[in-house]
């Protein structure tokens, strides 16, 4: 059983957190809080158990810092877990691309949308938006609407 | 000593982003070494409409037509998706018609999705005639949907609560025969591509996907399923009605453009299993969940909804601070972890595959984008 495994794999990384989840409200088996600098070993240990890493994103949390959210699954057993890391902003969170390839377009989203840098990626460029965006549109003070307003026509 | 005289050099390729393959905006550039592929990269971006940054800036109603519009070909999934884990927040239960119902017209959706691809991959290889067949089978669908849904293509037809229109007798029967039409030319559709020998020989043993490369890129949907691993998210956490129904996983063996060929073609027979059992089930009742807010205001928390549409795994996460609007949003969607293995699998095949492999993972660009 991956609920009582998974514990036990994450136990020598002493993190702050790993708790079960409230499947039935949140869709999370396991609820894990980490700092981004154990990120590439808990990434390892979750390898490890067999678990895929299903999304990896940030929320604009406050004024003083960004949360990392990664999501982890299984293809054989139901068993959700996330992973919430807080990063202070302007601060480097390190790159967990060499461990799952597939984080490599996460982080670049993440990079474009946020900002945030990840210390150690292979690739760190925009990638939705035009590489010469001198902006990331998730922060919470980017304008949700245009500055200038089209004049009304006479 | 003999040397040739020609130095070894690489050259770049440059495919899209207007290529009648690519589905969408999508522009690939290939080092080149002769017909061979060394790298390829692809620029992705061109379709960018900011869905999650639109969903920070207007409220949970606000934000249900953007969902029918991140993958058009499969838009109920990603209606349903954000549906549910709204409801999740707010603690509703949908009535059991109106579950019945999403997952009957889900279905339906399913089958228009891999239909049009079947079609445009096989136009991709080169054969015209398979595309007028499943155009002709996937208008009676529109037909259907856009009675109940009332549109053809960006469905905005899930409430939170339920659903907003009952099927009617018309629906049903309308249903009923379309299913037995479309089972009756499965036999033209495997004569007419499955047998073919031009189509084995350019498929099989191509664009291989390993178990293991599906695990370190999270691949989902058909193309896994493609290289042998079952995960299907309406088994494997099922949701809505899909436990009351009898249906199988197909999986294939190699990995290879063939096996994702067959999977989706054996998915389509499985969601006319499902949508036959729902409408013989199906229960009389309310479509609507009694005491659904107007205002809808969901205490603080988060959630993740995972549901399975035609590419795969779409899986929403949705922050709350109990405000009117969602503080953040974020939409995993399947075709993005699939073109990002995609680029690996390019690499040491031949330029004349590259429209094959890309082709095989039935990529919706516009999805990637959001």
């Amino acid at each position: 059983m991956l609920i009582d495994s998974i514990p036990k794999a994450l136990a020598p990384l002493n993190l702050e957190k790993v708790a079960p989840g409230e499947y039935a409200q949140t869709g999370c088996h396991l609820e894990v809080a980490a700092t981004p600098e154990q990120m590439p070993g808990v990434a390892q240990a979750m390898l490890k158990e067999g678990c895929f890493l299903e999304s990896l994103t940030a929320v604009d949390t406050s004024k003083a810092a960004f949360t990392l959210v990664y999501h982890f699954a299984n293809f054989h057993e139901l068993c959700r877990t996330v992973v919430h890391a807080s990063l202070p902003k302007e601060a480097e969170a390190p790159t967990i691309s060499h461990v799952y390839p597939g984080a490599d377009w996460y982080e670049r989203e993440v990079y474009d949308l946020f900002g945030i840098k990840f210390a150690g990626h292979p690739n760190l460029k925009r990638l939705l938006l035009p590489e010469d965006a001198d902006f990331h549109p998730l922060l919470k003070e980017f304008p949700a609407e245009a500055e200038t307003k089209a004049e009304p026509e006479k | 000593m003999i040397t040739s005289g020609i130095e070894e050099k690489t050259f770049v390729l440059n495919l899209g982003p207007q290529h009648p393959s690519t589905h969408g905006v999508l522009r690939v550039l290939l080092e080149m070494d002769g017909e061979y592929i060394v790298a390829a990269e692809p620029v992705i971006g061109y379709g960018h409409r900011a869905h999650e940054h639109m969903a920070e800036n207007r409220n949970y109603h606000q934000f249900l037509p953007n969902m029918g519009r991140v993958d058009y070909l499969h838009a109920l999934a990603f209606n349903q998706g954000y549906c549910m884990a709204v409801e999740k927040l707010l603690g509703i239960t949908v009535p059991e018609r109106a579950e019945y119902i999403r997952v009957i017209t889900n279905e339906l959706n399913r089958l228009t999705s891999h239909l049009l691809w079947f079609g445009a991959y096989l136009m991709d290889l080169g054969a015209f005639t398979p595309f007028l067949y499943c155009f002709d089978d996937r208008e009676h669908i529109l037909d259907l949907l856009d009675r109940i849904t009332g549109s053809r293509l960006t469905y905005c037809f899930f409430r939170f609560g339920g659903v907003p229109a009952d099927l009617d007798e018309d629906f049903i029967f309308g249903c009923r025969a379309f299913i037995k039409r479309l089972r009756s030319r499965w036999v033209d559709y495997h004569n007419l591509v499955t047998k073919n020998v031009i189509f084995i020989h350019r498929t099989k043993d191509v664009g291989v996907f390993t178990k293991e490369q599906c695990l370190l890129y999270g691949i989902t949907g058909p193309n896994l399923r493609g290289s042998g691993i079952p995960y299907d998210i309406r088994k494997s956490e099922p949701y809505s009605a899909y436990p009351e129904f009898d249906f199988e996983i197909p999986i294939g063996e190699n990995g290879d453009i063939y096996d994702r060929y067959i999977v989706r073609l054996r998915e389509m027979e499985q969601s006319c299993r499902i949508i036959e059992q729902a409408l013989d089930k199906l229960p009389n009742g309310p479509i609507m969940a009694e005491k659904v807010p107007k205002r809808i205001k969901p205490p603080v928390g988060e959630v993740y909804q995972a549901v399975e549409t035609a590419r795969g795994e779409f899986g929403i996460y949705i922050v709350s601070q109990g405000d009117v609007k969602p503080y953040r949003i974020k939409l995993r969607v399947p075709s993005f972890a699939n073109l990002s293995l995609m680029v690996e699998s390019f690499k040491d095949n031949l330029v004349a595959d590259v429209v094959a492999i890309l082709g095989s993972i039935d990529v919706v660009i516009p999805e990637i984008d959001r």
